[in-house]
């Protein structure tokens, strides 16, 4: 028996057994078990060499039309045995088939009624706070939006709070390394021969922009051999020393 | 006590500002009514507009009354705006709707058996459009999410509450009645299925 193959439409495998049923004209509480198994089983083979995905639901219904075909073979319990006649191995497909069908039906019904609803205008809610007159608004939140504006405040306090520090740090960046140049060498006139640590000569530890200042301020100096830094491993701490001719150059300087 | 002449009128005023539907609840309040009277004048006001065949027309939805454009002048609306495209449900959202419609409350898991496929995206996406919600937890294993239908659903598939949905026996009646001779109409059937 020929059927047209419709691909992609069908929204389950109920859907496609339905169709099938349908297609053939076959009585839903009468269903040719082996013969609408082929057909499923032969569209399912042609939609594996479309290489169309199929959903695994699919294999499930494949695999309860196979068994409920393998069950219809076996000779049913005589009536005059112990007990009623056994069931018939379609009911429970037919029930789930026809429960299927039933909100199939329905769902064309709402789309009816979609479509009428659709035909209806309505007006949205205007601003009303001119009627109000008070500032005062309600909020209309629920817990989720309520939660995300919150989030959002805190978010936006956080940047500002960013914004803050760099506000701050950009007026400490007016401290030059010429300033810092005259800080060491007034720290190193107080005792001429002090051996003093790199981070001692920093004003402050916790800022990077002071530390690259401090740092450059001292690699400019030793360009101008008015320190010496020695540091006896990496990473280890830098001793700087005043030369001479920090300590007694006063006259050279501008 | 103020007229029920005067008290439609402010009725009418209050639904044409409010725009949305405006609960009986709410209107009954304001004139220090009982809930029941308040809604007589609502429903007298919906059968005024219906008789005199106005172009505004009055709607109820789940105990709330709104203002609303008769289904006919659609076409005369669309001709003086540009229309607008609604986006129409999918064969699978309709048919996910009317077992949660039916249905609820209801889990997923009960959706999927009568579907047999898994409709956890269907569901989500019928959420976003505010079709359906979440009501509640089911005591069954795990406490699964029961779903159900909101007053945007009543409102846009123009129903007035859940109680006017049709029967599910009525639906199911047209099934079993065409039984008999089901091989003319089941055809038919069939050959609308393609068109999805």
């Amino acid at each position: 028996m020929g059927y047209k193959v419709k691909l992609g439409i069908f929204e389950g495998p109920f859907d496609l057994l339905v169709y099938l049923i349908e297609n053939a004209q076959m009585n839903i509480y009468d269903i040719q078990i082996s013969e609408i198994t082929r057909q499923y089983l032969s569209y399912m083979e042609a939609m594996r060499k479309l290489d169309v995905p199929m959903a695994a639901e699919f294999m499930v219904l494949a695999a309860a039309l196979i068994e409920i075909k393998s069950k219809m073979l076996l000779p049913r319990t005589a009536p005059s045995e112990e007990g009623p006649a056994a069931e018939d191995p379609r009911t429970d497909l037919v029930e789930k088939l026809l429960e299927y069908k039933r909100f199939k039906l329905l769902a064309e019904m709402l789309q009816q009624q979609e479509e009428q609803g659709l035909r209806i205008m309505e007006k949205p809610q205007e601003d009303l706070s001119v009627y109000t007159g008070q500032p005062d608004e309600y909020l209309d939140l629920d817990l989720r939006q309520f939660v995300s504006a919150f989030n959002l405040f805190l978010r936006k306090k956080k940047k500002v709070e960013e914004i803050r520090k760099h506000h701050i740090r950009s007026e400490k960046q007016r401290i030059t390394a010429e300033a810092r140049m005259a800080d060491i060498r007034d720290f190193f006139r107080e005792d001429p021969f002090r051996e003093a640590d790199f981070k001692d000569l920093i004003e402050r530890k916790d800022d990077k922009y002071d530390i690259a200042l401090t740092f450059s301020s001292l690699l400019e100096m030793m360009k101008e051999k008015k320190l010496e830094a020695e540091q006896k491993y990496i990473y280890g701490d830098i001793k700087v020393k005043a030369t001479e001719f920090l300590i007694k150059g006063e006259s050279d300087d501008e | 006590m103020t007229s029920k002449k005067s008290m439609k009128s402010a009725f009418e005023s209050m639904m044409f500002v409010w725009g949305e539907p405006l609960d009986v609840k709410l209107a009954a309040e304001i004139f220090n009514i009982n809930w029941r009277d308040a809604y007589d004048c609502f429903k007298e006001l919906e059968d005024e507009y219906e008789q005199e065949n106005r172009g505004i027309r009055i709607r109820e939805i789940n105990k709330s009354f709104q203002f609303v454009t008769p289904e006919e002048n659609i076409e005369y609306i669309e001709r003086l705006c540009t229309p607008v495209k609604h986006k129409r449900l999918s064969q699978s959202a309709l048919e996910v709707l009317a077992i949660i419609a039916y249905k609820q409350p209801v889990t997923r898991g009960e959706i999927e058996a009568i579907r047999g496929i898994k409709c956890e995206r269907v569901i989500e996406g019928l959420q976003r459009k505010e079709l359906v919600s979440e009501v509640g937890r089911s005591t069954g294993i795990g406490r699964p999410i029961l779903y159900g239908t909101t007053d945007v659903f009543l409102k846009n598939f123009g129903f007035k509450n859940l109680k006017e949905l049709p029967d599910i026996e009525d639906i199911e009646g047209t099934i079993n009645s065409d039984e008999p001779s089901d091989s003319v109409d089941l055809q038919q059937i069939a050959l609308t299925l393609p068109e999805k």
